[in-house]
């Protein structure tokens, strides 16, 4: 058995997503707390957004914003409060001081640290361990190896996202905004058009207070290697992807992953063009081999010794 | 009583910020530091200028603030004890775990916390104090507000930097940031067992300067009309000083371990100057006088960041 997990920001996504694919969902968009309707942010929203969750049969988690300054704390903490009757099953902090917030106001809860918790090492996950963390979401910096190991040498689970555009960096402001000068009327129609940053041949997409990698995160080709491990919670990156995207990504990967399991054909020519066709700028394997993020090593030319 | 904390990026960097009246000088260990290697002091060195720094009643703190991987935790600790016995009494980390871990083994010595933690609120403070922190570094978001409103509720040490943005714009850095290790990413490893990461700041190499280069912006394929820079530059301020000592903060740190020595040289002699003007003139203190002087030192400063940065973006490329 595995869990295959997303971000969903808001109802209105919740419905247009086809979400068969998953298992459990975060809701909340962590990057930005306006976002129309976050979940994250809006109590009436998460509390329906957790009864539609539940009614589909899945976990549901509680995602936070990720870099609250003072005075987000104030909101952030009745929200807590008042998620506190909800059938949450964790939820997810990026912040260390909203950790400690988050545990003298809920010690009844799993805690799960997000991508920009800066969890780097199995010291610090032992660490966290003892403020109620159950489940870490390493940096993006780390090499598959260094997540193994801290997944064999702490009590923690970690989660290994398999697929998506990366999230490289977070803005406290709203880049688009900043850069057009004026607000968009509609955020989340400003967020849904692909803001690309080019330089050269490098490039990055901007979801208004992130930077995503331009490429895609591709993980399929390796996927027995990752189960012969013992890791069996995943995660796909789908911030500011559409429900097309939403829907294929975790559809070849819930099939693929259950192939790998039963020591089947896992990786098809088909899937991997289909993930190539949703992935403009290509795909990439992060950093998971200890190269530049936007590298991709091929299993079949990396087995003959070969770098692409 | 406030301290004046200042750079060591070379030797030379080291010891003449400590003629010139800083009351401490931070260094970086070689591949530890989240800066190049040309910034960095080898252990030798470090020793030679503890000695030196002793004789002259002086501080020297000790920066090992990238993020290691686990398998190098067990070699910083063992540099930390190497270092104390050399008679260092501080640390800049960034890990939680090697925090608690320095905290465990050595009760006495000072933790200052790094920005690589990306820290952004007072809570975060709080707990990193829990974790064993002596002084916190604020990021150069945080102001004068956050200082009181710290200074207020917890007791910990505050270090500020000399250099800020005016603005709460651009992208979170350092501590929230992979773009640099998206694009350039090389690794090697020491004689010791560090891996120098070249390309993250944040593990233990440079950071390239990703954010200065002009980005194209095109919204669905339509470009836009202007070239996008992610992250304004800090520059060096002074204005608010006397309120920031009167708030209680115990380091002013001033910034440019990749400066010219020269340069960070003069800075120190500028804010030597006026931290005691302050402390001798108390209310009366009058900043006007020391603008032309700030000015000069900030156009200094932008060139050698500029040329800086251009270094580091061409090895990105390369």
């Amino acid at each position: 058995m595995f869990e295959l997990a997303t971000h969903v920001p808001n109802l209105k996504k919740l419905k247009e997503y086809d979400l068969s694919a998953y298992d459990a969902l975060y809701l909340g968009d962590f990057t930005c707390p306006l976002y129309p309707g976050n979940f994250g942010s809006t109590i009436e929203a998460l509390r329906e957004g957790v009864r539609a969750v539940k009614a589909m049969g899945k976990k549901c988690y509680l995602s936070l914003y990720a870099i609250p300054k003072d005075s987000d704390l104030p909101w952030i903490k009745v929200l807590v409060e008042e998620s506190g009757d909800l059938p949450l099953d964790g939820i997810e902090v990026h912040s260390m001081g909203l950790l400690r917030i988050v545990r003298e106001m809920r010690d009844d809860i799993p805690i799960h640290i997000g991508v920009f918790g800066n969890l780097y090492t199995d010291e610090t996950a032992r660490v966290l361990k003892g403020y109620g963390v159950e489940r870490v979401f390493s940096n993006a910096e780390l090499s598959l190896e260094e997540i193994l190991y801290i997944k064999d040498h702490t009590p923690i689970q970690v989660i290994l996202p398999l697929h998506g555009k990366i999230p490289l960096v977070i803005s406290a402001t709203c880049f688009l905004t900043e850069y057009t000068k004026t607000a968009p009327a509609h955020c989340e129609e400003g967020c849904a058009q692909g803001h690309w940053l080019t330089h050269e041949d490098w490039q990055m997409k901007n979801i208004g207070r992130a930077n995503l990698s331009g490429k895609d995160l591709c993980l399929l080709e390796y996927l027995d290697l990752l189960i012969r491990q013992g890791l069996d919670t995943f995660y796909i990156h789908t911030l500011g992807e559409d429900p097309h995207y939403v829907k294929t990504v975790g559809g070849i990967y819930r099939e693929a992953l259950q192939r790998a399991m039963a020591v089947e054909e896992f990786c098809t020519p088909h899937w991997l063009a289909e993930l190539q066709s949703l992935a403009p700028l290509g795909l990439c394997n992060g950093y998971s081999f200890g190269m530049s993020g936007q590298d991709y090593i091929s299993r079949e030319l990396e087995l003959q010794g070969t770098r692409s | 009583m406030s301290k004046l904390m200042a750079p060591g990026g070379t030797m030379q960097m080291a010891y003449s910020v400590l003629e010139e009246g800083a009351d401490a000088v931070y260094v970086g260990v070689l591949g530890w530091s989240r800066r190049g290697s040309d910034v960095e002091l080898k252990d030798e060195e470090i020793k030679d200028l503890v000695a030196f720094a002793e004789t002259k009643g002086k501080e020297v703190r000790v920066v090992l603030n990238t993020m290691p991987s686990s398998m190098e935790v067990p070699l910083l600790l063992k540099k930390v004890d190497r270092y104390i016995g050399w008679g260092v009494s501080g640390f800049m980390i960034s890990d939680v775990g090697c925090m608690v871990q320095v905290r465990k083994h050595f009760p006495e010595i000072a933790i200052h916390v790094s920005v690589g933690t990306g820290l952004t609120n007072a809570e975060d403070v709080k707990y990193y104090k829990d974790m064993g922190a002596t002084y916190v570094i604020l990021p150069y978001r945080m102001w004068l507000d956050d200082v009181k409103a710290i200074k207020r509720t917890i007791d910990v040490g505050l270090e500020i930097f000399l250099f800020r943005t005016d603005t709460q714009g651009g992208i979170i850095c350092p501590g929230k940031c992979t773009m640099s290790s998206y694009f350039r990413f090389k690794r090697w490893v020491d004689d010791e067992g560090k891996d120098y990461f070249y390309g993250s700041a944040n593990r233990g190499g440079d950071c390239l300067r990703i954010c200065q280069i002009g980005w194209e912006v095109a919204t669905d394929g339509q470009p836009l009309s202007k070239r996008a820079i992610l992250k304004g530059n800090p520059r060096l301020w002074f204005h608010e000083l006397t309120d920031y000592i009167k708030a209680g903060v115990e380091y002013f740190k001033v910034p440019g371990r990749d400066r010219s020595d020269v340069l960070v040289r003069d800075i120190v002699r500028f804010y030597r100057k006026v931290v005691d003007e302050i402390r001798a003139s108390q209310d009366r203190f009058s900043p006007e006088k020391y603008l032309p002087e700030l000015e000069e030192l900030k156009k200094r400063w932008a060139t050698e960041r500029n040329r800086r940065d251009d270094r580091l973006v061409a090895r990105a490329k390369a």
